[in-house]
């Protein structure tokens, strides 16, 4: 007779989210905590949590970390293709899952906040804030320790993964926008402690305890192909959890954006993807004519940003407000010509 | 205060102290003929090296054991001295059987057969090594050193224990990736454990399961495959096998996966015994389920799927029951499940506790099952039951397991006079055994039957004694021969001086060796790791079945023919000054 053998395989289905106590943490015996590596690691664990959305494709994993920044339920996660559609689910330490609502993302800072029913919580959350000014400093070649769930090798109440490493250098990706996918220009901390799929929203911390980081995609550069872990330093996240946890009123949230003028259009080719930033004319009176531009002169640079298609120079100049005076370097035929170039707000007719 | 520079450089020497030992164990495994290898670590002083089993590769379908040689003309001249009248019928037969002694002795049995491999010591020593035990479902091999001089010892590492490891602790990864170093010495790398538990599926045909294993951050590249994971004192505490890759190829990302040395014990005894080990399975597929079905909540580890002759379902185990403990350990999700699954041999008993699923959609009781794990199939096992290492190779396993158990001091002379042990039967009658020295009384409820020790005894049931019979005779004997729990611990080194490894079992959740008696009747010795008794079987020739008898504690099960004979418990084990009376005839 045929027989085939079956293993117990891992399956987990989610079917509906439930609330009820499910036991306590891990059940595998284990010794208590001795070094501080060990008493940090497992002291921050309760504050993580695992999160799983859907995903359209193969390639995009569909599981990340998330941490907990309030007793109410808010929890910061990096914002991911997960957590755009469909359901967003939610598992504690202790391994019960909960839905979750997704609220305001943070475009700039490329975050998001999800929040759980805190009644539904056995418990009360245990909650992490980004510490002081003073407490977050970090110094390269600092211990550090990452947490999240990498591969998605931690289900339900089994432990996520810790890595070691120490703090490698501090970047601002500003600079080198082209070579990574990352939304936020503002200075990140690049480290050695491994970072891969589904670490992402996890934390970063110093030995002690102390918060620093929100675990990033991994920078990853395709032209040297090499990848970098990176986090977003937890202190810069405070002004956006400050008005979207705290409620508190963010000014410069307040304050209405108002795009820049340079008067200069450019000459994009139907059909090509991203045609270099040749300008076809400028306006009488705007900032680029009293730079002195002409028709099919190329812009290359400004500032520290070189331009490479129409698009770039328009997202660049998104990063300055009316009044703000840039360095211009452009090509006009064989000749490199540079010039200062005073942004407008642009003037009603 | 001391000064933090200080600690630093204190924890710094620790650490070189304690790499500087284990290096000089790991060595570099690479094939006879072919570039390539891996890493492996010795784990016993008689050369004894564990590595993992896609190191070791695929076995040599083409091979042939070399055909023993001719007896020479002593032992001929000998034969013939003893056997005067033999005709030559008879010294052909004797030929025979002395070819197939010397088989036995010098090569391993069984169909699957490994090319020996290379082996390179950090001393820039290359040794030639003869692959014994293979593990294909967890990607386990053990390879013994052949000495380059009689009585060779080698530096070792031993094995400690994985299941006291927390994340967040410091380990060091050894062995040869990319097979850098061409003189062998190891590459050292340095990490955290990263997770434990960790449940890795296998590839193809349920090959190479990483069922219970170390994840850690500690860089482990191609090459460090077979190498050892050592925790902060220097002992080993995995074999890395594994890593978790990203996007950039078959090159480290951090997630390295270790095969856990508590696992490892688990099949330690069949490894060196040199055979095919077998993972256990429950036959069965489980899975976590969490539902809101109006009546009541569901949340847990279900029956998923089964077959109807499995031994789940035979042991009245349902689709759809939940399952909330395995053997004492609550279940908390599938993964677990697997985990405590996969880390047993085949034929090991384990009890399952379930809630059958009702009619009505509800549950029933909780009820616990006693059942034992077939064997996964892994496709390379199917014609190689028969795998056992040479006589020479299990022999010199003996003596080295004797070898440490005698140094540890458990075989201490602190015990005197004559053992008793009892063991209660189903039937709650009390089975009291008496040995001392060659004589043995066996009280079996009413039924008694005493070897006085010339080869003679008498038996008594019912108020009258008679004589024993020659089974009854014989039953005595392999009883007195293979169940340690009778010998004085001082005696077990001279008990076991004939024995040879034959594998391991796995008895009440603790691995344990089995030792092959010399002698007719399948007898056994069985002894957990650390030298204390296990059990033993025998085939008995009263009730004319193989008995086994699982013994930790006050646990006791009685296996006779393969099937669970319930309600048996073991009682004391006392020593002490034996009365005459137990060993005198009365008629």
């Amino acid at each position: 007779m045929m027989r085939i053998a079956l293993t117990v395989t891992a399956l987990a289905t989610l079917l509906s989210a439930q609330t009820k106590d499910f036991g306590k943490y891990y059940s595998f015996d284990e010794r208590e905590p001795k070094t501080q590596v060990e008493r940090t690691i497992h002291g921050l664990l309760p504050s993580m949590v695992k999160i799983h959305g859907a995903s359209g494709l193969a390639t995009i994993t569909a599981y990340a970390t998330g941490i907990i920044v309030s007793d109410q339920g808010h929890i910061v996660t990096l914002d991911q293709i997960l957590l755009q559609k469909g359901r967003t689910r939610v598992v504690l330490w202790d391994g019960s899952v909960h839905d979750a609502t997704l609220l305001r993302a943070d475009d700039k800072l490329g975050v998001r906040l999800i929040k759980i029913d805190p009644k539904e919580v056995n418990g009360k959350l245990k909650a992490l804030w980004p510490p002081s000014e003073k407490q977050a400093k970090y110094r390269n070649g600092q211990f550090v320790v990452s947490l999240g769930n990498c591969f998605r090798l931690a289900e339900f109440s089994e432990k996520l993964s810790a890595t070691f490493g120490v703090v490698v250098g501090k970047a601002n990706t500003a600079l080198r926008y082209r070579m990574a996918d990352v939304k936020y220009d503002g200075d990140i901390i690049l480290t050695d402690a491994c970072n891969n799929p589904g670490h992402y929203g996890g934390g970063l911390f110093t030995l002690d305890g102390r918060w620093i980081g929100l675990n990033m995609k991994l920078l990853d550069s395709k032209e040297t192909n090499t990848m970098l872990s990176a986090a977003l330093p937890s202190r810069d996240l405070l002004p956006y959890l400050e008005e979207y946890v705290l409620g508190k009123k963010r000014e410069d949230v307040i304050k209405k954006v108002v795009p820049v003028w340079t008067g200069i259009t450019l000459f994009e080719q139907a059909g090509r993807k991203s045609p270099p930033a040749y300008v076809e004319r400028v306006k009488r009176g705007s900032p680029g004519r009293k730079l002195g531009l002409r028709i099919d002169d190329m812009i290359v640079r400004i500032d520290d940003f070189s331009i490479r298609s129409c698009k770039e120079l328009r997202s660049v100049l998104k990063k300055y407000k009316p009044g703000d005076t840039v360095k211009v370097m452009w090509k006009r035929g064989t000749k490199v010509m540079t010039g200062d170039m005073e942004l407008m707000e642009k003037p009603k007719r | 205060m001391q000064d933090p520079l200080d600690a630093v450089a204190a924890s710094e020497a620790r650490r070189v102290a304690v790499i500087d030992r284990c290096a000089k164990a790991v060595c570099s495994v690479m094939s006879m003929d072919s570039p390539g290898g891996g890493s492996g670590v010795i784990f016993d002083p008689a050369g004894l090296v564990l590595t993992n089993y896609h190191v070791v590769g695929q076995p040599d379908k083409g091979y042939k054991q070399p055909d023993p040689p001719d007896p020479s003309e002593e032992v001929l001249a000998k034969w013939r001295e003893a056997n005067k009248d033999a005709d030559d019928e008879a010294e052909v037969k004797f030929i025979l059987h002395w070819k197939n002694e010397w088989r036995a002795e010098h090569q391993s049995s069984g169909a699957s057969h490994y090319k020996n491999k290379k082996v390179g010591l950090p001393d820039g020593k290359l040794y030639e090594g003869v692959v014994l035990g293979i593990d294909p479902g967890s990607d386990l091999a053990v390879i013994r050193l052949l000495p380059k001089e009689e009585g060779q010892t080698w530096p070792f590492c031993e094995l400690g224990n994985s299941d006291a490891l927390l994340v967040g602790e410091t380990v060091f990864a050894m062995g040869n990736p990319f097979l850098l170093a061409t003189d062998f010495t190891p590459t050292v790398t340095f990490g955290i454990v990263s997770g434990t538990h960790r449940y890795q599926e296998g590839q193809g045909n349920r090959m190479l399961v990483y069922p219970d294993c170390i994840q850690v951050d500690a860089p482990v590249n191609p090459g460090n495959s077979g190498g050892p994971l050592f925790n902060e004192a220097g002992e080993v505490i995995g074999i890395n096998g594994r890593i978790s890759i990203g996007d950039r190829g078959r090159v480290n990302v951090g997630v390295g996966f270790a095969i856990a040395s508590n696992q490892i014990k688990n099949f330690l005894g069949d490894l060196v015994a040199g055979r095919h080990t077998e993972h256990g399975t429950l036959d069965m597929s489980a899975w976590f389920m969490t539902s809101r079905d109006g009546k009541e909540h569901k949340r847990g580890v279900f029956v998923q799927q089964t077959f109807k002759d499995s031994i789940v379902t035979e042991a009245g185990v349902g689709l759809g029951d939940e399952i909330t403990r395995f053997n004492g350990t609550e279940v908390r999700s599938a993964n677990q499940l697997a985990t405590m699954v996969g880390v047993l041999p085949a034929g090991t008993w384990v009890t399952l506790r379930h809630r059958p699923t009702l009619e009505d959609g509800g549950f029933g009781d909780e009820r616990e099952v006693t059942v034992k794990l077939t064997a996964l199939d892994t496709g390379s096992s199917r014609d190689d039951n028969a795998r056992l290492a040479s006589r020479i190779d299990r022999r010199i396993a003996k003596d080295q397991i004797l070898g440490q158990w005698l140094f540890s001091g458990i075989f201490a002379p602190t015990e005197k006079g004559a053992v008793q042990w009892l063991r209660r039967a189903p039937d709650e009658t009390k089975n009291v055994a008496i040995a001392d020295g060659e004589r043995l009384r066996l009280e079996l409820g009413r039924h008694i039957l005493v070897s006085t020790g010339n080869g003679e005894g008498f038996a008594r049931a019912n108020g009258e004694t008679r004589d024993l019979t020659l089974d009854e005779k014989e039953r005595l004997r392999r009883e007195r021969v293979s169940n340690p729990m009778l010998w004085l611990k001082s005696q077990t080194p001279a008990r076991l001086k004939d024995a040879l490894l034959l594998g391991g079992v796995h008895v009440h959740g603790a691995a344990a060796y089995r030792f092959a008696l010399p002698g007719a009747g399948d007898c056994e010795a069985w002894f957990f790791l650390d030298g204390t008794p296990a059990g033993f079987a025998f085939r008995d020739p009263v009730r004319r079945a193989h008995v086994q008898w699982h013994v930790r504690g006050n646990k006791l099960r009685v296996v006779v023919d393969g099937d669970l004979e319930r309600g048996w418990s073991s009682g004391k084990r006392a020593t002490g000054e034996p009365e005459e009376q137990w060993f005198r005839r009365k008629s």
